[in-house]
């Protein structure tokens, strides 16, 4: 009888230590809930641009912050961010994301929960004024600054004085005089004076951006096209110059850039982050000046605009502290990182306190000598600021077709009406 | 080494029956760890590639759905008459040109924004004007892009659709890329006016397959030519895997659902699905041993099984030990039976079986003794009946002797001898019908022999003398009759024959816990074997002679003790009889009781 119970305990013994041993060797794996991550990460999408910019800002932060940037294309981005942020569900999103100045209210308006304001994080007053209208939302700031874009009239010297044009003869002139010079130009060089894209309607952008005006008025949701009388002036303008037969159309970048480099085109309006690619061709060293933008002649327009240009914003996800700590400490207030960015990326920022540094005032032997930083850091300033709005780029679908109506010979007020009729009902 | 030797030995039994149950535990583990392994194995391959070939099938869909895509793309825009027109025209004025690049994008644009994937359209006119739908993915200009390979090849054969593999290069901007490509030809003339592209980024073509991937678990796409255009394992791209091509088209051509290959360096298990449209081949690769590595986790089932195996012999070495052991104990009792006389019972210890055992042999053990007792005692008293009737045989012939002397003696009127005579005979008379077992002290012994010697004198005259020498410190132990007097008798009838006058010396004395007693005669001496005759038996005083006293002597007392005869011829003889130090009469037995066994063992006494 005791043998019988003895072996019980035996059999028992035997699966306890079986039962603990299968125990131990499964894994268990444990939850962990919403922790501050070690981790960073931010979405841009120019290698040699803004990438490179925050990998310059991570080197000067110490490298006291792990920060992983991820490439994205700028469409993917926009995507992407639409996605995530309509879902609701933030999982997968960057803490820091690049976005483009004149669609940032598009994102700010819809999601003004999913970003996370950083007034605290810098002195707005260092700031060019019309960087912080597009960037801002409801009185609080939510993107810091990045890059200008602050335009200039590039053109070549050596085409200019063969028409009999000096550099005085380009600053601070209008958009008409622009043209007759351009003509000139074309008659005397055979040389076309600018190359654009049907398709893209940035020299309307510039011209309306110089005299204060946009597609929407100032609540940003409004559209104003027929009664927008800047407007009205630079259809008339960019039709002027088509019918001066001294455009050259191009259909990307590539083109864009060939034009120019090739020697083709005589001047090249546009925003600053140009200039890499116009001394990128090195045979034309030293032929190249840099002008104000035109403006256009009615009361109010200055000789000084922008196109494009791009902010970072803080998403309002765990790690927001950390991010936003460091945007502050480097684009919002740091000088001589600002000196590095232009000495190695090009990137011109619209950090004002920045435009004192050494750096800013080097002479480009390219642009004959010129202080071509600082000259453009000057005209930063002066840039009208706007509401960009929601929908810059739906109101410019419409506007290109028009603008096509436009030259084929459909009367201005047939084709702005047109315009805003389809943009009201398009975005109702 | 001698006490290892012997404690393998004494675990005998346990060594060999653990030994067979770890050997069986160790290999039943074994084995059925490795067919656990084999069989799970054999299973995931099929299931895996069950699964594979569904999987294979449904990217199939998706490259099959994106070459729709562009076969669909391209003739949209070989049909597209405006787009045809722009292209062959060379634009004036600066309006034209801007009219004719809106609408041929905006022509693009329905075309392209009608699918979904990822994939990039490109239009190249004969008047090198590009149109690049996703500039992005793809800033290429129209001098690097006439003057390429692809447009090359794409010229030389104007009526296919070719896909072609540009590696990470320059004009990629360091990507590799898959453009399908075609020539726009005029339909009368077969003319070319232009190029269409529809260029894809191996990054998103791979996006068709990539959730289905793993480690170990790899897609591959392979152009005809045997390069691999396109794979999750990104340093594969753009190699020349022609083994791999010609697999992949075994595979297809046999109708096999997989097979095993050797390539890049390593065995991997092949599926492969033909994609004719792309002139493609979609090749899967399975690294079992990293895919059959991450299911099972060997380490863990060798573990289990290890843990299982040390478990299952810890239990069997516990419970053989307690089996074994008692039954060793078992036997080496036994075997160490005879060093403790047959007398200690076994311990009745262990397990039941060797409990039983034990018990068994006790009671084997205690009948045996029993038995042997009987046997023993009966023996005893058969020879004690002998020695009986010899002692009470006193001989006639002695009393008639005697008798006759003390008539002789009346006769010639010596009353007082006879008188001695009569009085020395009643007590040796009384003293030897009395029991045989019964002892006497050494004082009356002595008395008896005095008695004896003076019949014998009144007889035979006094030419040989009698002395006695004893101990004082003896006179109170005692000694069994009629164990001296027979050697008396034997050397005056026996030693006296030549030589007519002698001595006979009687000592009796305490020696080393022994008593002593020694008959020395100077007679005749004689050889000691012939000592025992039967010659005279006339004058014997009883049936006890000298040849039983010896005898008689060890089955009393034991075989330390007995009777030494020396002699000497013509000189004398000498008989030691050594005994026990016996202080008082025991009644029945006068033998120490511890030595009885003893004679038991020792059975050649009997």
């Amino acid at each position: 009888m005791m043998r019988f119970s003895q072996l019980r305990v035996w059999l028992l013994v035997v699966a306890v230590v079986t039962v603990l041993a299968l125990a131990a060797c499964s894994s268990d794996e444990t939850g962990g809930g919403e922790a501050e991550p070690d981790k960073i990460t931010a979405w841009a999408w120019d290698p040699y641009f803004n990438i490179a910019a925050l990998e310059i800002a991570k080197e000067s932060y110490g490298n006291k912050l792990e920060l992983d940037v991820i490439e994205n294309a700028q469409d993917d981005i926009v995507q992407k961010l639409n996605t995530g942020l309509s879902s609701g569900s933030m999982k997968g999103m960057p803490n820091i994301v690049l976005i483009e100045d004149q669609r940032a209210q598009g994102f700010l308006q819809s999601y003004p929960d999913a970003f996370f304001p950083i007034d605290e994080y810098f002195n707005l007053d260092d700031f060019a004024p019309y960087k912080l209208e597009p960037t801002s939302f409801d009185g609080k700031q939510y993107g810091l600054p990045f890059d200008t874009g602050v335009t200039g009239l590039f053109f070549r010297t050596d085409y200019l004085k063969e028409a009999g044009y000096t550099k005085e003869d380009l600053t601070n002139i209008t958009w008409e005089r622009y043209i007759e010079i351009g003509k000139d130009v074309k008659a005397k060089t055979g040389k076309d004076m600018i190359t654009l894209d049907p398709n893209d309607l940035g020299i309307i952008r510039v011209m309306i951006q110089s005299a204060g005006s946009w597609y929407m008025k100032e609540d940003g949701k409004t559209v104003n096209l027929v009664d927008n009388e800047p407007l009205r002036k630079a259809f008339e303008n960019y039709k002027a110059m088509m019918e001066a037969d001294f455009v050259k159309a191009n259909s990307d970048w590539s083109q864009f850039i060939a034009a120019f480099n090739s020697g083709d085109v005589a001047t090249v309006p546009s925003g600053n982050w140009i200039a890499p690619s116009i001394e990128a061709e090195e045979s034309q060293a030293g032929k190249w000046a840099v002008a104000p933008i035109p403006k256009l002649d009615i009361e109010g327009s200055v000789n000084a605009s922008n196109q494009g240009g791009s902010s970072f914003y803080v998403l309002n996800i765990p790690g927001k502290e950390k991010a936003a700590e460091f945007l502050g400490k480097t684009f919002g207030s740091n000088k001589d990182f600002y000196q590095n960015l232009v000495v190695e990326v090009g990137a011109l920022g619209t950090y004002t306190p920045a435009s004192d540094g050494e750096a800013y005032q080097t002479e480009n032997e390219f642009f004959g000598g010129q202080s071509v930083i600082s000259d453009f850091s000057k005209w930063m300033e002066e840039i009208p600021s706007v509401n960009y709005g929601l929908h810059t780029y739906a109101i410019e679908d419409i506007l290109a077709a028009e603008m096509q109506n436009y030259l084929k010979g459909k009367s201005l007020d047939d084709v702005l009406a047109d315009a805003q009729a389809q943009a009201e009902a398009q975005l109702k | 080494m001698k006490r290892f030797i012997r404690a393998v030995q004494n675990n005998n039994l346990f060594i060999k029956m653990f030994l067979v149950m770890v050997i069986s535990i160790i290999s039943v583990s074994v084995l059925i760890t490795f067919s656990t392994f084999r069989m799970s194995n054999n299973l995931f391959m099929e299931t895996f590639s069950i699964t594979n070939t569904k999987v294979l099938n449904q990217i199939k869909k998706q490259f099959e759905s994106y070459s729709y895509s562009v076969v669909f793309r391209v003739i949209n825009v070989q049909n597209n008459g405006t787009i045809k027109r722009l292209l062959t025209r060379e634009d004036i004025s600066s309006i034209e040109a801007s009219n004719s690049f809106y609408t041929i994008e905006d022509q693009m644009e329905r075309i392209y924004s009608e699918d979904p994937n990822e994939a990039n359209l490109i239009i190249l006119g004969k008047n090198r004007r590009l149109f690049n739908m996703k500039y992005m993915n793809w800033p290429v200009s129209a001098d690097n892009l006439i003057d390429h390979r692809i447009t090359q090849n794409t010229k030389a054969k104007p009526n296919e659709i070719l896909y072609q593999f540009i590696p990470d290069s320059e004009i990629t901007n360091g990507r590799p890329m898959i453009v399908a490509t075609k020539a726009l030809t005029e339909r009368s003339t077969n003319n070319i006016y232009g190029y269409v592209y529809i260029p894809i980024r191996e990054r998103d073509l791979r996006g068709f397959y990539e959730g289905y991937t793993s480690e170990g678990n790899s897609v591959l796409v392979v152009d005809g030519n045997g390069s691999i255009i396109s794979s999750n394992e990104q340093e594969l791209i753009g190699q020349d895997a022609q083994d791999l091509l010609a697999h992949a088209e075994e595979t297809e051509e046999n109708g096999l659902e997989y097979q095993d290959v050797h390539v890049f360096g390593k065995d991997y298990m092949l599926l492969a699905e033909a994609l004719p449209a792309l002139d493609m081949y979609l090749v899967n690769l399975i690294d079992k041993e990293m895919v059959i590595d991450n299911l099972i986790d060997t380490k863990e089932i060798v573990l289990i099984s290890i843990g299982i195996v040390l478990l299952a012999v810890g239990v069997v070495f516990i419970i053989s030990r307690r089996m074994t052991t008692s039954i060793s104990k078992l036997v080496r009792q036994i075997s160490d039976m005879a060093k403790y006389d047959f007398s200690k019972p076994v311990e009745e210890s262990g397990g039941y079986e060797a409990r039983k055992i034990a018990q068994a042999f006790n009671y084997m053990l205690n009948e045996l003794q029993e038995h042997v007792e009987v046997l023993l005692k009966t023996q005893r008293k058969q020879r004690k009946s002998e020695l009986e009737a010899l002692q009470y045989q006193i001989n006639p012939h002695f009393l008639y002797n005697t008798l006759t002397s003390v008539k002789f003696l009346v006769k010639e009127g010596k009353k007082g001898a006879a008188f001695d005579t009569i009085d020395a005979l009643i007590p040796l008379l009384q003293n030897a019908l009395g029991n045989v077992d019964e002892t006497i002290s050494v004082e009356q012994e002595v008395t008896n022999i005095k008695n004896y010697v003076l019949i014998n004198q009144t007889r035979y005259g006094d030419r040989v003398k009698v002395n006695t020498l004893i101990s004082p410190d003896c006179l109170h132990y005692h000694l069994p009759k009629l164990v001296i007097q027979p050697f008396i008798e034997n050397a005056f009838f026996h030693g006296f024959t030549k030589k007519k006058q002698g001595f006979i010396q009687i000592l009796i004395a305490k020696r080393d816990h022994k008593l002593i007693c020694e008959v020395i005669d100077t007679g005749d001496g004689m050889q000691v074997d012939k000592m025992q005759s039967n010659k005279g038996k006339r004058q014997l005083f009883s049936g006890i002679g000298i040849r039983n006293v010896h005898e008689r002597i060890q089955l009393l007392f034991g075989h330390a003790y007995g009777v030494q005869v020396s002699s000497e011829l013509k000189k004398g003889t000498k008989v030691k009889i050594v005994l026990p130090l016996l202080e008082e009469i025991t009644k029945n037995n006068t033998k120490p009781k511890n030595n009885a066994k003893n004679d038991f063992l020792h059975g050649e006494n009997f």
